[in-house]
């Protein structure tokens, strides 16, 4: 960092930034850093074999697919919308590409981009509703939501598409590596690389976060903000339906009712990784964290013997939680 | 009359909002190098003939003259395009970014790997700490997020940006409304610096104290007409405060 004591008779100028009250790589993930290091603790202690090879294994596997999905709706969030049908399209788009390749025979590599082509057409569709008719994503997505599942449960008649035999493509989505690793964590580790890159250090990230911020004042120096909103339901959409297809790899079984209530989770990863909800403010980072941390807390769970049905609990104050570690550190546009 | 070393001239503009007449024919001829205090009460028409420069809103009538030619923009990027920089109180940064990136925003520096191109930070810190330097702003960390930022270090931002990106005609709008005295100076001390560097410079306010020892013309805007345009050296400033009280109604040549 540059510092400079000159003088103050040589400058008519104010000070301008006298503290460094942020640099924001070391503030923006804090909260979700310290929730998931305490629960991490806790749970140390409180459940056996916690610390363990198999379980971290496991809680990189179970975080993965909502992770997947949760990173593009950080995208998303980020330049100001919100997409509710991520659920709806991660059950959607493997049941088009299992349709594809177990009824008709077409190759898996050919269902799959078929299918992925799909979910980008229903993220563009959505982006192009909402910005179209300048109704919030929030409802766009939740008819969207709706009519998706619609659709599949139509389609299938309420059936799972299941396929047991070899495929390389579903081994390179979902198997399983040396040491018990899941090929689903690499693709997660992958991607949040990527698009941490992408909003970080590329000039499309500059791009998301103003929209975000301020989409006329972003508009006013030349940042295509219709664009930028496009590309990030586009990219949601299709994160969606490559989680899902990565989930009908690791299962070998499409189900119409899969993806239900994973809108919720890919939001609160997001907002636990200190995502604001009003856009402007976000970390990709973050909600790797933030994903990794509900993936713990379902393990942990487990592990320390306790219902299963605690998990929303949990969840529900981690986020709560989470949001007020963020607020209190000062970081993010959510306060404002 | 045209003047050949004009930067802008409009003549005859005029502009209604439904039945409400903002403006009705305004002339006014920029030079280089001149800072314009353009003043007037609440709603004399400051801002819809600003507006009308910078390509927020087109005229009803009227033409516009930039660098010689006639122009008529069709949003305030294409103004901007071409050197018209508007520094608006509330509409120059986005809050949740840092200094640097609210800088550089659309027009980023990049470094290209393979096909990638990546933001050049080191470039970008070096040249956005000199701008801000330039204008006597001491840079400590680039990377805080502007919304820590007083409103008048906000402005100098913003200034700063203008005249690196090329600006030769820069418009405040009430650009110290929301400001402390001290801050109020720094302002206008970067608009005296701006003038220097050879750009033509908009200040509206409605304060004709504030403006007057720094402007080189006055310009005075009364329900959508201009009543005064005078050289400052030229007129004392009772005269026209007088003017503006309507006591004395008086045109410069
Ligand atoms: N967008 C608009 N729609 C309707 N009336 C407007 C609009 N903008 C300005 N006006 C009217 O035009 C007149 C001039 O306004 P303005 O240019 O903002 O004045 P000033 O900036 O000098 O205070 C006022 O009567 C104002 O109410
Ligand atoms: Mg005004």
């Amino acid at each position: 960092m540059p510092k400079r004591n000159a003088s103050s008779a040589e400058w008519q100028g104010v000070t301008l930034l006298g503290i460094n009250r942020r640099t924001t790589l070391q503030q923006k993930e804090m909260g979700v850093l310290i929730a998931t290091i305490a629960t991490g603790i806790l749970f140390t202690i409180f459940a056996r074999n916690f610390i363990s090879w198999a379980n971290l294994v496991t809680v990189l596997t179970m975080a993965s697919e909502l992770g997947i999905v949760a990173i593009g709706m950080t995208f998303l969030l980020i330049s100001g919308e919100i997409d509710l049908s991520v659920g709806s399209v991660f059950a959607t788009i493997p049941l088009i590409m299992a349709m594809l390749f177990v009824y008709h025979g077409i190759s898996e590599w050919i269902g799959m981009g078929i299918a992925l082509l799909v979910a980008a057409g229903i993220g563009y569709l959505n982006g192009q509703i909402t910005i179209g008719t300048g109704i919030p994503s929030f409802i766009t997505t939740l008819g969207m939501m709706m009519f998706w599942r619609g659709i599949v449960l139509a389609l299938t008649g309420g059936r799972p598409v299941a396929f047991f035999g070899r495929s390389t493509l579903l081994a390179i989505l979902g198997g399983l590596l040396p040491g018990g690793v899941r090929a689903v964590s690499i693709w997660f580790v992958v991607l949040v690389f990527i698009l941490w890159l992408v909003l970080e250090k590329m000039r499309y990230g500059n791009w998301v976060v103003a929209t975000g911020g301020n989409k006329d004042i972003a508009r006013e120096l030349g940042v295509n903000v219709r664009k930028v909103k496009l590309i990030n339901f586009t990219l949601t959409a299709v994160l969606a339906g490559f989680a899902g297809c990565i989930q009908f790899a690791r299962l070998g079984s499409a189900s119409p009712a899969y993806g239900e209530g994973l809108e919720l989770e890919a939001i609160a990863a997001s907002v636990i990784g200190g995502t604001s909800l009003v856009g402007g403010y976000g970390s990709i980072l973050g909600t790797f964290l933030g994903a990794l941390l509900m993936a713990i807390i379902r393990s942990g769970l487990v592990l320390a013997g306790a219902p299963a049905y605690w998990y929303r609990s949990f969840v529900g104050a981690i986020v709560i939680i989470a949001v007020i570690i963020n607020r209190k550190l000062g970081s993010g546009g959510s306060q404002k | 009359m045209r003047d050949p070393d004009a930067l802008l001239e409009v003549r005859g503009l005029k502009k209604a909002f439904g039945g409400v007449v903002a403006l009705r024919g305004i002339d006014l001829t920029l030079e280089r190098r001149q800072i314009i205090g353009l003043v007037g009460d609440n709603g004399a028409g400051k801002s819809t003939l600003i507006k009308i420069i910078s390509g927020v809103y087109p005229p009803d009538e009227g033409e516009i003259q930039y660098e010689g030619k006639p122009i008529r923009f069709s949003s305030p990027m294409e103004a901007r395009g071409v050197g018209i920089e508007t520094v608006y109180q509330h509409l120059a940064l986005i809050p949740q970014m840092s200094i640097l990136r609210n800088f550089f925003l659309g027009k980023e520096m990049l470094r290209r790997i393979g096909p990638f191109g990546f933001m050049d930070f080191n470039d970008m810190r070096g040249i956005c700490k000199e701008a801000l330097e330039g204008l006597g702003i001491r840079v400590r960390c680039l990377d805080e997020d502007v919304s820590f930022l007083s409103g008048g270090e906000r402005q100098a931002v913003a200034i700063a940006r203008a005249l690196h990106f090329g600006a030769k005609l820069l418009i405040l709008d009430e650009p110290t409304a929301a400001l402390s005295v001290r801050e109020t100076e720094t302002v206008l001390n970067y608009i005296i610096e701006a003038r220097n560097r050879g750009l033509a410079v908009i200040f509206i306010t409605h304060s004709l104290h504030q403006v007057y020892p720094v402007a080189d013309r006055l310009v005075i805007l009364e329900h959508g007409r201009k009543i005064g345009d005078f050289k400052r050296d030229e007129v004392a400033l009772e005269d026209l405060t007088g003017i503006i009280r309507g006591t004395q109604t008086k045109d410069s040549s």
